[in-house]
This record gives structure tokens, sequence and C-alpha cells, in this order.
């Protein structure tokens, strides 16, 4: 009799388990369909989210408010806005809210800052120069030479459910990234940028944010023709490299290098733009003069680390969100091109 | 003992909080070292651990103080002459008196050091480059050093130059240059025609 009811017991339920099993295994099958041929990873791994999220940021409507944390200064709250019009024209605006007002309003790739003291402007660029990084958003891809991407867990921000990602730096000679985004959407709801021991720098906590159906009607209101020219930028002299910097961490490149004239003091210095995608780095070169500099510095600024050093006739300044050893071993790797004559 | 190690690891996850665990984990050795394996798994799959790693300061603290000398009993002395038992509360009191006035003092150069003025940012930490070589040490306001004066100043210029100028590097990154340039890297070239390539999806 025991036996009996059992058996009565256990036929549906296998029944049931078995079409759980089938209809599981056949979205699994879905999915796996879908994503053939396009994505080489699975969909719950880091690469996936950050894919994800390069896609919310370039393609929904949304309307962020922000905080931006840094040491030393105080808080700053920005409203960030990003639609997509009907013809597939990309238009973003950052505003900071407190002070006299600073925005920047981004129409395809025409970029215009409008800022206190300075005449506005406009840049031809595809990303606003803001307090997030910008270019990592839209191609996360981009910065794979340098960091790994880790998949940390789950939890609530701004009452939202977020994935968090930590964005680690190959060599352990960058800071690194914690980043959580929205479970639903993908957008980014906070970013942490730590230092090697895991201590905060730098920190932008999402207060608010909308995703609607159209993009917000202030973009409707932007005047195209009143937005300032694009101003029109001298390339670099073609000069020979005089100075090569042997060592650069995993992953970073230089990007640039000109002559030019400091803004405060008119010193002439060469300079080189370093970047790995995530942190762009300033390396400025310049005989040693006795002007203040002759002694060796090193401070913090906001989350920049600036260095400075004298190696023989040659002072070398490094500017960056770089662990000052890091910038130092740039310093040091500085020697004099083998064809300069 | 399987289940306890089991009931350990989902409490290492933040899955499990009975708190008899951790009577049990205080009192068992193998599920202390256990404890500690799968933190140390943990950070090292979530990439947290650290530069160095100490392990076990407490252990080595006792184990030093094994070796540190004992401080034996007082011998009988001179205080223990029964003449002398007036005297000794007094200089004791006395004693205690040097050093409650010497801590004061201590807490009044403290106070002096802690309060003075803060230079202007970003100026109230820099320390010597030399202090680096061997290893970081903490930016703090003791290590600032004196400088003179007209040197500070010129000094401030000139990094502000600097600052101002790296911020300015940044924004102008992204715009395309005109004609390229060969001595101008690849990553420009790259970079131009990501603004080409915006993602129009």
């Amino acid at each position: 009799m025991k036996t009996r009811r059992k058996n009565n017991l256990r036929g549906p339920l296998r029944q049931i388990l078995l079409i759980c099993l089938l209809s599981f295994g056949v979205a699994v099958h879905g999915n796996e369909l879908q994503d053939n041929g396009v994505k080489p990873y699975p969909s719950d791994s880091a690469q996936a989210w950050l894919d994800k999220m390069s896609d919310a940021h370039s393609t929904l409507n949304y309307s962020i408010s922000f905080v931006l944390l840094k040491p030393g200064v105080d808080s700053q709250p920005y409203l960030w806005r990003h639609g997509v019009d009907s013809n597939g024209e990309i238009m973003e605006q950052l505003n900071l809210l407190n002070g006299p007002g600073r925005e920047v309003v981004r129409i395809g790739n025409k970029v215009s800052y409008f800022e206190p003291n300075v005449p506005p402007y406009s840049l031809q660029s595809s990303v606003i120069n803001g307090p997030f990084p910008s270019d990592f958003f839209q191609q996360p891809e981009e910065v794979r030479a340098s960091y790994d991407f880790v998949m940390v867990g789950r939890s609530r921000i701004s009452g939202r459910a977020a994935q968090q990602i930590r964005v680690v730096s190959k060599d352990k000679t960058r800071f690194g990234m914690n980043l959580w985004l929205d479970q639903e959407t993908g957008l980014m709801l906070k970013l942490n940028l730590v230092d090697l021991n895991g201590q905060l720098l730098e920190q932008i906590q999402v207060t608010a944010c909308q995703v609607t159906e159209q993009p917000d009607p202030f973009f409707a209101k932007i005047e195209l023709a009143v937005l300032p020219d694009v101003l029109k930028m001298r390339p670099p002299h073609d000069n020979k490299p005089i100075w090569n910097i042997s060592y650069l961490p995993v992953g970073m490149i230089e990007i640039k290098r000109d002559v030019h004239r400091l803004p405060i003091t008119g010193q002439s210095v060469e300079y080189v733009m370093l970047s790995d995608g995530l942190v762009d780095v300033s390396v400025y070169m310049r005989e040693a003069q006795n002007d203040g500099l002759s002694q060796d510095i090193l401070l913090r600024h906001e989350s920049d680390t600036l260095l400075t050093r004298s190696q023989g006739p040659l002072n070398v300044t490094v500017i960056g969100k770089l662990p000052p050893k890091t910038a130092n071993d740039i310093a040091n790797s500085i020697r004099l091109a083998p064809n300069y004559d | 003992m399987s289940q306890k190690i089991e009931n350990l690891s989902a409490w290492v996850d933040g899955e499990y909080q009975q708190h008899q665990l951790l009577d049990e984990l205080k009192s068992s050795e193998l599920l202390a070292q256990k404890w500690q394996r799968y933190h140390l798994i943990r950070d090292g799959l979530r990439k947290e651990l650290p530069e160095q790693l100490n392990f076990d300061i407490a252990a080595n603290v006792a184990a030093a103080m094994e070796f540190e000398p004992s401080i034996l009993a007082p011998k009988k002395s001179w205080r223990d002459l029964p003449l002398m038992t007036s005297v000794v509360p007094f200089a004791k009191q006395g004693g205690q008196m040097a050093v409650a006035a010497s801590v004061a003092v201590a807490m009044i150069i403290g106070v002096q050091q802690f309060n003075q003025p803060e230079l202007d940012q970003p100026f109230n930490s820099a320390p010597s480059i030399l202090g680096i070589q061997g290893g970081l040490s903490p930016v703090s306001l003791e290590q600032t050093r004196t400088l003179p004066r007209t040197d500070v100043s010129e000094q401030r210029r000139v990094i502000n130059a600097y600052l101002n100028d790296h911020k300015q590097q940044l924004r102008f990154k992204a715009v395309p240059l005109e004609e390229q340039a060969d001595s101008v890297p690849h990553k420009i070239s790259q970079q131009n025609d990501n603004v080409e390539n915006t993602p129009q999806k």
C-alpha cells in the first residue's frame, strides 16, 4: 500500500521534472543559437556584461544623476542625459549642477563645451571629456590588453539590483576599478577607482537613473546653428623624438607626442601622452632649470599623481591617475634616443 | 565534521548565520585553518589579494612575546625600611605628577604639530622623492619639507602649469588631427577610425 502511493506520487513529479528540464534545455539552446557566432563567451561573463554596458550607454535614452566624490574636493553633482533621435543621431549632455555651471553637449561627433571664463567652443570627438571614462563606456574591449575583468557578485546600488565587475590591471601597475552595472539595463550605477591596496580614490555614485522610450525633450530644444564652431587644431610639428621612454606598463601605448608651451609659465616642453584606454598619462620633458622644480617632487592632486624628477640635464614630470611607483618607473626609464645627434 | 566545513564555507559566502559556528570555530584548530584558507581563496578569486600577505600576525606576536625577558619580582630594597614608608608615597606622587606633566607637554607639542596651518592644495602632500625608493610611505603632513618661501611659490606656479596643461591635453586628446604626421604613432589613426565608426546601432 505504502509503496504504491509512493509510486503514484513519483509519477507526476517525474513528469514535471522532465518538462522543466526539457523547457530549460530548449531555452538554453535558444540562447546559444542567438549568441552563436556573435559572442564567443558565456552570457554571464564579465565580458558579456561590459558589452551590455556599452550597448546600453550608446543606444538607450537615459537621464542619470550622479555625484562625483574626489579626495580634498567638495562633492560634485552631475546630470547626464543621452538620447538617440529618429535619424539615429546620438545626443549627449553633461551638466555640473553646482556653482556657475559647466555644460557639455554632444551632437553626433561635435562636442561643445560651455564653461565659465572661457568662450564656448566645440571639438570634433565622439566622447565627452568628463569625470568618467567615456571611452571605456563606449568601447570596453579596447582596454582588454591592459586589464582583466572579474565578475564579483550582485548587490543593491541606488535601489536597483546591480552586478559588480572588477577591472584590474594585468601587471598591477595601475589603479583598479570597481564597477556596478544595472542588472536590467546594463547602465553604470556606481564606479569606484581604487588603489592597489583597495583604498578608495574616487567615486561616482548614481543617485537617479531613468530610461525612457523617447529622448529627453531637452535635446529637441538645442539649436544646432548656434552651437560654437569646431576648433581647428594645428597638427604637431614633425620633429624627431629626442627622448625614448623604454618602460611602459602592459597595454599602455604612446598616443601623442609634440612640443608645446605650458599655459602659465610659458615654458617650452616636450610632451608625450600615454594611454591604455582607461587612464591617460602626461609625460613632460625639458631641460633642468633653476625655477623651483630643481628638487624631486611627488604629490597627489585629487586622484592624479604628479611626479617630477631630475635626471642629469633633464627634468621629467609625469602626471596621471597612476600609483607613484609606476610614475617613477616611467620617469626612470627615459633615455636619450640613440639616433639623436 | 564535513557538515561543519560546509557550513563554514557557506558562512564565508555570507549564506549561513548560525552563531554556534563561531564558537566551534574558536575551539577547533582545523576549522580555524579552513576559515583562513576560505577567505584567502575568496580574495584570490576576486583578485582582492593585497600586495603583501602577512599570515597570522597574532601568532607571530605571541611567539615573540614568549622570548621577551620576563619582568622579575622586585627585590627587597631600602623602601622596605620602616622609616621610609612615609617618604615613599610622597616620592610616588611626585613621580606621578612628573609623568602627568610630561604627558601634558607632549600633548601641547602634539597639538602644535597638528594644528599648523595647512598649505594650499595640492601642496599639503609633497614628500621628497627620496622616500619612495625603497617602498612607498604614506603621504602626510609631517613629511612636507619646509622650503624657502620664494621657492615654494615658484614651485607652485610650475606645478599648476603642469596640472592645467595635463587637463587641457586630456580634453584635446580625441581631436582628430588634420594631417597625419609620420612621427605620430598608430593609436591616433585608430582613434580617427573610431570617431567615424561611432556606435550607430
